[in-house]
């Protein structure tokens, strides 16, 4: 398991080795082994065929010699096959089982021992054949043949002229008179085996050891353009397209680089257009960004334009009635003025003068306060400044406007302001609109002899809650549905005809009590009424929260 | 100045400034004021009077239960209505609210006095107009 792991995570260089030199070694194995073996078979079958041929050959020649029991001409038949090779002993015995004359005598003392377990093979005719160890593992093969002569035809003149051709007819005149044994070892043998083993092995390792060097440089070849592809592939994955692959081969590898260097230069070039394509959508981000900061702007100013038309009649009003004081005291002074001698004006006359004229004054200062009024509602477009800000001022300046509305529609107003709210940071122009806004609601909600609550309190700091104002409008008309109340703060939400809302009022004023770290909060009861209350805490939060949110 | 001063008005606005006005132009009649609807329409149960002065935007009772009250009770007395609000009346559509005159502010002197002599005046000749009116 843990080999399996080791070959999985070694280079391919390795693996390609290994496999190859088990290949070659186990090939290897079996050929020479298969060889040997072959080997073998033929050397033992060559020696039997060599050992029975000479035995066959001592028995003929022994005939006589046994006849006779000369030992010296044994002897001299034995020396004469002693010179062969592999020849260990021999021995011939007579008939009787007595030794007639023997060689290797030391041999045969020391093989002695181990003939006890000898095998005895297979052998062609007239054959015994006998294989047996000795302790160092030889092989010994002992052949033993029998020496025979021709009864009734022996006789002194046909000796030497019977040649080893023995046919049947024969056959039944033959008699065995004796026995040649013939022992040959296989130590040659097993030393030509070991010589060959060693060959196959020290030939073994040669091409094992070429193999691997031709495999390392071959593998290095075929790795090589690789690396390189692996380095290139590193480098595309960090980013980087400037490299390519320079592999200038026919191969497979060289096509892979090819196509490898392609995918190189198309990924440049979606590279280059998604970077493209991300610039121009940039600016055309900015673009649309642009246009809709414009659109918006243009829609709070006709949200604020919305506003004064609405407040324009009652401004008429307002201004129209000072100026009805002022137009007839003018006219009425001149009048008078005309009618008398201006030497013999009555201390009574001086007096009226006086008094119109002061009339004057005092309606001209309420115009200057009403234009001045609606100069700072109109004035707050574009910059947004943030000053020391009486609540309660406010909320006296905006009912100028829109109290007349209410007392026209029949709206009952009760003010309750508490005159010791402290002063927050805030835009009076914007404030101003909220609250026209916030009246204006309620009062085209509400049916005549209806009451409207205005109130102010101050909520004190209490732990991390830094203290504010809230200023709370009260209605006693038709309601919100639920359907309605998660919609009023959307823009161009309206219920109003068309026409007469732009549908932006409250999201506008939602948008600017956001701007002074502030809420809206709205109950409502259909057929009850409505309450809006605005929550302004006197330290603003770091302002436009939610634009920081949006640009992350 | 001379003739009509026996003539009774009554002055009904919120403002001071207004019903001061008002007052001193029209001194040569008998003139009365009210501040809102609801003294107007009690002094009106008491007395009867020749020309009612109204404005129409007050708090309370307004101009309007103002005018219709006193078309109710003394059909007699002309009104003529003022107001800050200029579109509130066309003078085309005086007569169909059944008044003599509208006034927007600011109004001059010369068309306050033209205006209560002329309702005056026909007043005093109303009772031809209506002959007339029946013949057409």
């Amino acid at each position: 398991m843990s080999l399996l792991k080791k070959l999985q995570n070694s280079s391919l260089r390795e693996k390609f080795v290994l496999v190859v030199s088990l290949v070659i070694v186990s090939s290897m194995l079996i050929i020479s082994g298969y060889l040997i073996k072959r080997q073998n078979e033929i050397y033992h079958q060559e020696l039997e065929n060599r050992g029975q041929a000479l035995v066959a050959n001592l028995a003929y020649n022994a005939e006589f010699g046994v006849i006779l029991e000369s030992e010296a001409d044994l002897n001299d038949l034995l020396k004469g096959v002693a010179r062969v090779d592999d020849i260990v002993y021999a021995i011939v015995s007579a008939e009787d089982g007595r030794i007639l004359a023997k060689i290797g005598i030391d041999e045969i003392e020391r093989l002695n021992d181990y003939q006890d377990k000898a095998e005895i093979h297979d052998a062609p005719d007239k054959y015994t054949q006998r294989h047996f160890y000795d302790s160092d593992g030889i092989e010994y093969i002992e052949i033993s043949y029998p020496v025979q002569t021709r009864r009734q035809q022996v006789s002194r003149e046909n000796l030497g002229t019977v040649f080893g051709i023995q046919d049947d007819s024969y056959g039944l005149d033959t008699e065995t008179i004796g026995t040649v044994r013939l022992a040959l070892t296989t130590a040659n043998l097993a030393e030509e085996i070991t010589r060959s083993q060693t060959a196959a092995i020290i030939l073994t390792i040669m091409v094992v050891f070429s193999a691997i060097i031709i495999m390392t440089a071959f593998v290095r070849i075929i790795t090589q353009p690789i690396k390189t592809l692996v380095e290139v592939t590193d480098q595309i994955s960090k980013g980087d397209l400037s490299k390519s692959v320079n592999i200038s081969r026919r191969d497979e590898i060289g096509l892979l680089a090819e196509s490898f260097n392609r995918m190189i230069e198309s990924l440049k070039e979606s590279q280059q257009e998604i970077e493209e394509y991300n610039r121009t959508l940039e600016a055309k981000i900015i673009e649309r960004t642009r246009e809709l900061e414009e659109a918006q702007t243009q829609l709070i100013q006709s949200e604020k334009l919305a506003g004064i038309g609405q407040l324009a009649a009652g401004v008429a009003h307002e201004l129209n009635n000072p100026l009805g004081g002022i137009l007839g005291y003018a006219q009425f002074t001149l009048e008078k003025m005309q009618k008398k001698d201006l030497n013999e004006l009555a201390e009574k006359d001086y007096q009226s003068f006086k008094k119109y004229l002061r009339d004057i004054e005092n309606q001209t200062r309420r115009c200057k306060a009403i234009v001045q009024n609606l100069l700072r509602f109109s004035r707050s477009s574009n910059k947004v400044e943030f000053t020391d800000t009486n609540i309660n001022q406010v909320l006296e300046e905006t009912l100028t406007f829109v109290e007349h509305q209410l007392v026209m529609n029949q709206i009952g107003l009760n003010k309750e302001l508490d005159s010791s709210i402290p002063q927050i940071q805030g835009n009076p122009g914007q404030l101003q609109q909220v609250f026209t806004n916030m009246i204006i609601n309620g009062l085209h909600a509400s049916p005549a002899g209806t009451q409207m609550t205005i109130t102010s309190k101050y909520l004190p700091p209490l732990g991390e809650f830094p203290g504010a104002i809230e200023i709370d409008f009260s209605d006693q008309g038709v309601g919100i549905s639920e359907d309605n109340m998660k919609k009023i703060f959307e823009p161009f939400f309206t219920t109003k005809e068309v026409g007469k809302g732009t549908g932006l009022g409250l999201s506008v004023s939602y948008g600017i009590i956001k701007d002074h770290g502030g809420e809206i909060k709205v109950k409502s009861k259909v057929g009850v009424g409505t309450t809006f209350s605005i929550i302004i805490p006197l330290e603003k939060k770091a302002a436009p929260v939610d634009k920081a949110e949006i640009e992350k | 100045m001379v003739a009509t001063s026996e003539k009774e008005i009554l002055i009904v606005d919120d403002e001071e400034v207004m019903r001061e006005f008002l007052s001193e132009v029209l001194e040569d009649f008998q003139v009365e004021t009210a501040s809102d609807g609801n003294e107007a329409i009690s002094k009106m149960k008491s007395k009867s009077y020749d020309l009612i002065i109204t404005d129409m935007k007050m708090p309370g009772v307004s101009g309007e239960e103002v005018v219709q009250f006193a078309k109710k009770t003394c059909p007699d007395s002309k009104i003529i209505v003022i107001s800050g609000y200029s579109s509130l009346f066309s003078v085309g559509n005086t007569t169909r609210f059944g008044i003599s005159a509208f006034l927007s502010k600011p109004f001059t002197i010369k068309q306050i006095r033209s205006e209560v002599e002329k309702s005056l005046k026909s007043s005093d000749s109303e009772t031809d107009e209506n002959e007339a009116r029946n013949a057409g």
